[in-house]
């Protein structure tokens, strides 16, 4: 692949001694919507610490829009956008505040106004100037995502974004991240273990088991040998230890 | 935009001290200083107040009899005295609150897992950690002010003397050395929040060495005085005379070195003995001029500066573990 | 499951957990290492006394004055245990706080609190389980304590105890462990009630500052330094109508004083003049105190939001 916006080159961490993620290795091309999927513990988070520099890798590097994770750290933080798992913010302060002080550590030019751009782009105006902390859980996802692409980033990370979330919530949150890939060319990185969304959502999916990667490919060549949503969880359950298991049971 | 409002680790501590503005904990805790500083010092001068009409009941009866008044000792007043109290309240629970302040500014990223958000914005660690060591300061000078100030005017209305540049010059000096000693155990909090698996753990690992430090080691040392075994003094029992004390404590050097050592360990022994100078509450300070004390007592204050830089260059080269960006 | 069975199952398991906690466990071996240098201190400072004295007299006597008795022998040997007084009021009050916040914060923390509540365990069986919890592991604190006390006293010459004495001393364990149960059903009562770990932690302790350092100001004139000195604590309240007024309508609330004074009076060592009633007072204002405090964790565990599954830090 030419000038992947992500690339991962053996990517490693260990914790407590055992290997969380287990030499990684693979690109993501500009505009790809990336679903990574893989069982409770297979090492998701850990992979979206190391590419969001949250946590040195234990050997092996990554670039993302041209930095090095482990070398331009600065670099890294200012082409993403990151969305941790059930993200709460600082409750006793507005959506409004919360995005004002988050927009300004981003650095971006004129935050005010950035911010009811952003506010604009996922429906949140209405609900912008009431304390955080008496959101739903559906708009706090919402505010979480807004204060990721406030600065525009090129690469966007998301930890299991759907968890708790209605299904009403689950189809905004998707029509939302198709927006920002179309509209601003955003390069998606979700991490999730539900098979439905990644096979509406994704254009390309990584399955990790155990910290290994042990299928990478697009959403186009899946289909095309696999077919239906069914068919991409037969994969996946094949794919993974568990799976066969469940499989085989 | 202006250099300061680009700059994160103004961005990081401008956010922490207007959030203190509209949380009730900063106001009530400052308050609850206040209370205790004042309670202190107003008790302070009706039980001075008490000594001074014991005095002049004596004059009186001396008089009325046609004996000299030299026969018994004039009491010397000194109002920076009165803030005996109130230092020793900042000593204690001064240290306690800025421990919770520290607490709190840390928990409160870990709890909502903010530090995951900013620590994926192009802030650099040291960054982040001097804005929050910052605001923390500022918030302690604040609140350090207010119970000074508070307790200079109080001084002012109970003892009916006003103070002279001299006096606002002396509580000023011990108001930026509280400052430094209060940030210690600010940033002590801080740093053990950030750094343990859990948030209460940390807290109460702080309140194990607040309790060590400011209570157990000073205790420790005052107790082990002799002169404090026995009701009234043991020197005053046996009527011995200051300079004969000198004398006969020369046997128990070792005793003493040991003794002064526990109490040297404890950065509020150091912070008490240079306030304590500064405003004259100890006797042999009363009424010396403040240069001769600064000079004397730089040792304490610089003890304490250096405690609280120290504790500040750690808390810079603290690693933030991935481990510890949520409350658990 | 009978409720008696809920009540000790709760209590036992919650007994277990806070034993596992490091900092439970932290404060418990700081308190019985304090109770152990307040043994050595006693014997310190009242040996290093009764050395002073030997020097003073013979330096007394070489100068042709007269020598005094000896303050050392109207000491009691029950008033080694003097500065114990003070580390009871100070780590032994935090230990107490810290047992009763885990003991339930610990439930609310780990999201198990649902999970209890839609078994047989009605909610007075779950607060008595706690509380009953809380009085095994103070007992367990207070019965090391007075263990380590006895055998400093079986072991050091001259401090040979008499019957009376000996009921003293546990007089005066009994009296302390009350002290720490009022903090600790105070913490458990605060726990149960508040909406954030640290809150629930911080009340009781913002009342222990209260009691301890402002209060015998305000009372007695007494400065918090003097305040942890076992001595200087016991000081009388200056002669004067405000002092008066003071110890009347805030005497019942100084809680670390009646404490201290109750405590001297078993331990032998309450100054001249500060008898009579005031150590039976103070006594009363500590019962009547820790009752009204279990009645407030009693209260409040039962009242306790039992749907939530979280606790905010």
């Amino acid at each position: 692949m030419s000038n992947p916006v992500i690339s991962i080159q053996h990517l490693t961490q260990t914790f407590r001694g055992a290997t969380a993620v287990d030499d990684l290795t693979f690109d993501i091309a500009e505009g790809e919507v990336f679903g990574f999927l893989g069982h409770n513990g297979a090492g998701k988070t850990s992979t979206i610490h190391m590419l969001t520099t949250l946590a040195p890798p234990a050997s092996g590097t990554a670039v993302i829009a041209g930095c090095d994770i482990s070398t331009d750290p600065m670099g890294v933080r200012r082409a993403i956008g990151y969305v941790p798992e059930n993200v709460r913010l600082y409750d006793a302060l507005t959506g409004r505040e919360n995005l004002k002080f988050f927009a300004k550590l981003s650095g971006v030019d004129d935050p005010a106004k950035r911010v009811d751009e952003t506010l604009d782009l996922l429906d949140c105006k209405d609900i912008a100037d009431r304390r955080v902390g008496d959101y739903s859980k559906g708009l706090r996802q919402r505010i979480g995502l807004a204060q990721a692409v406030l600065h525009r980033p090129k690469v966007l990370f998301l930890d299991e974004p759907t968890s708790g979330l209605d299904p009403m919530g689950i189809k905004m949150l998707r029509d939302i991240v198709a927006r920002l890939n179309r509209e601003f060319g955003m390069t998606i990185f979700m991490n999730t273990h539900l098979v439905s969304e990644i096979a509406r959502t994704c254009t390309s999916i990584g399955v990790l088991s155990h910290g290994r990667l042990v299928y990478h490919d697009t959403m186009k060549a899946v289909t095309a040998r696999y077919g239906d949503d069914a068919a991409l969880e037969e994969l996946y359950l094949s794919l993974t230890p568990v799976g066969r298991l469940a499989g085989a049971a | 935009m202006s250099k300061v409002t680009t700059n994160p680790v103004f961005i990081v501590a401008g956010k922490d001290v207007s959030d203190a503005g509209r949380d009730r904990f900063i106001l009530l805790v400052t308050l609850f200083l206040t209370v205790a500083a004042i309670v202190s010092l107003v008790t302070g001068a009706i039980a001075l107040a008490t000594d001074v009409a014991t005095y002049d009941a004596a004059k009186a009866t001396l008089l009325a009899l046609g004996k000299p008044i030299d026969a018994i000792a004039t009491p010397e007043f000194y109002p920076l005295r009165l803030l005996r109290g109130a230092i020793e309240q900042t000593e204690i629970i001064g240290a306690a609150i800025a421990i919770l302040m520290g607490y709190r500014a840390a928990a409160s990223e870990r709890g909502r897992q903010t530090l995951a958000l900013i620590m994926t914005r192009p802030v650099r660690r040291w960054q982040f950690l001097a804005g929050k060591a910052l605001a923390g300061l500022l918030l302690l000078t604040g609140g350090l002010f207010v119970v000074l100030s508070l307790g200079a005017i109080a001084l002012h209305l109970v003892s009916g003397v006003g103070l002279n540049t001299m006096d606002l010059l002396r509580i000023g000096i011990v108001w930026i050395v509280a400052v430094a000693y209060t940030t210690c155990f600010f940033l002590t909090a801080f740093i053990l929040t950030l750094w343990m698996k859990r948030p209460p753990q940390a807290l109460l690992a702080a309140f194990c060495l607040w309790l060590l430090l400011v209570l157990i080691a000073p205790q420790i040392g005052d107790t082990l005085d002799p002169d404090n075994q026995v009701a009234g003094g043991v020197f005053a029992q046996l009527h011995i005379a200051k300079p004969d004390q000198v004398e006969i404590m020369k046997g128990f050097a070792t005793f003493e070195t040991v003794r002064t050592g526990i109490e040297a360990a404890s950065i509020t022994k150091h912070f008490e003995r240079f306030a304590f100078a500064v405003l004259g509450i100890k006797d042999t300070y009363a009424g010396v001029p403040l240069g001769a004390i600064l000079w004397e007592k730089w040792g304490d204050a610089l003890f304490i500066l250096l405690a609280s830089l120290g504790l500040g260059g750690i808390l810079l080269v603290l690693p933030i573990r991935s481990d510890r960006l949520t409350k658990e | 499951m009978t409720s008696y069975s809920a009540t000790t199952t709760i209590a036992a398991h919650a007994v277990r957990l806070a034993l596992r906690e490091r900092m439970v466990a932290l404060l418990g071996l700081l308190f019985i290492a304090l109770v152990v240098i307040s043994a050595w201190l006693g014997w310190s400072a009242t040996s290093t006394v009764n050395n002073i004295y030997v020097s003073a007299a013979a330096f007394l006597t070489d100068t042709g004055q007269v020598v005094p008795p000896n303050p050392v022998h109207n000491i009691s040997p029950l008033s080694l245990m003097r500065n114990m007084v003070v580390y009871v009021a100070l780590i032994g009050a935090l230990s107490a706080i810290v047992i009763g916040n885990r003991l339930v914060a610990l439930d609310r923390r780990n999201g198990v609190v649902p999970l209890i509540s839609i078994r047989p365990v009605t909610r007075a069986g779950y607060a008595l389980g706690k509380i009953a919890a809380l009085v095994v592991l103070v007992g367990a604190l207070t019965g090391v304590a007075a263990a380590i006390s006895a055998i400093t006293f079986l072991v050091l010459p001259q401090t040979a105890l008499t019957g009376a004495e000996w009921l003293r001393l546990l007089g005066y364990f009994g009296l302390s462990a009350t002290y720490m149960l009022l903090f600790g059903l105070l913490a458990l009562a605060s726990a149960a009630a508040s909406r954030s770990e640290s809150v629930g932690l911080l009340i009781p302790v913002t009342i222990w500052l209260a009691l301890t350092f402002i209060l015998p100001s305000l009372t007695a004139n007494i400065l918090p330094t003097a305040a942890i000195n076992p001595i200087a604590a016991l000081a009388p309240a200056p002669d004067t109508a405000f002092f008066h007024w003071t110890q009347t309508l805030f005497g019942p609330l100084s809680l670390a004083e009646s404490y201290k004074i109750a405590s001297a009076a078993l331990l032998d060592f309450l100054p001249a003049g500060r008898g009579g009633i005031l150590p039976l007072a103070a006594t009363g204002w500590l019962f009547t105190a820790t009752a009204l405090s279990a009645a407030s964790a009693a209260y409040a565990l039962t009242r306790m939001d039992r749907t939530t599954g979280d606790l905010d830090v």
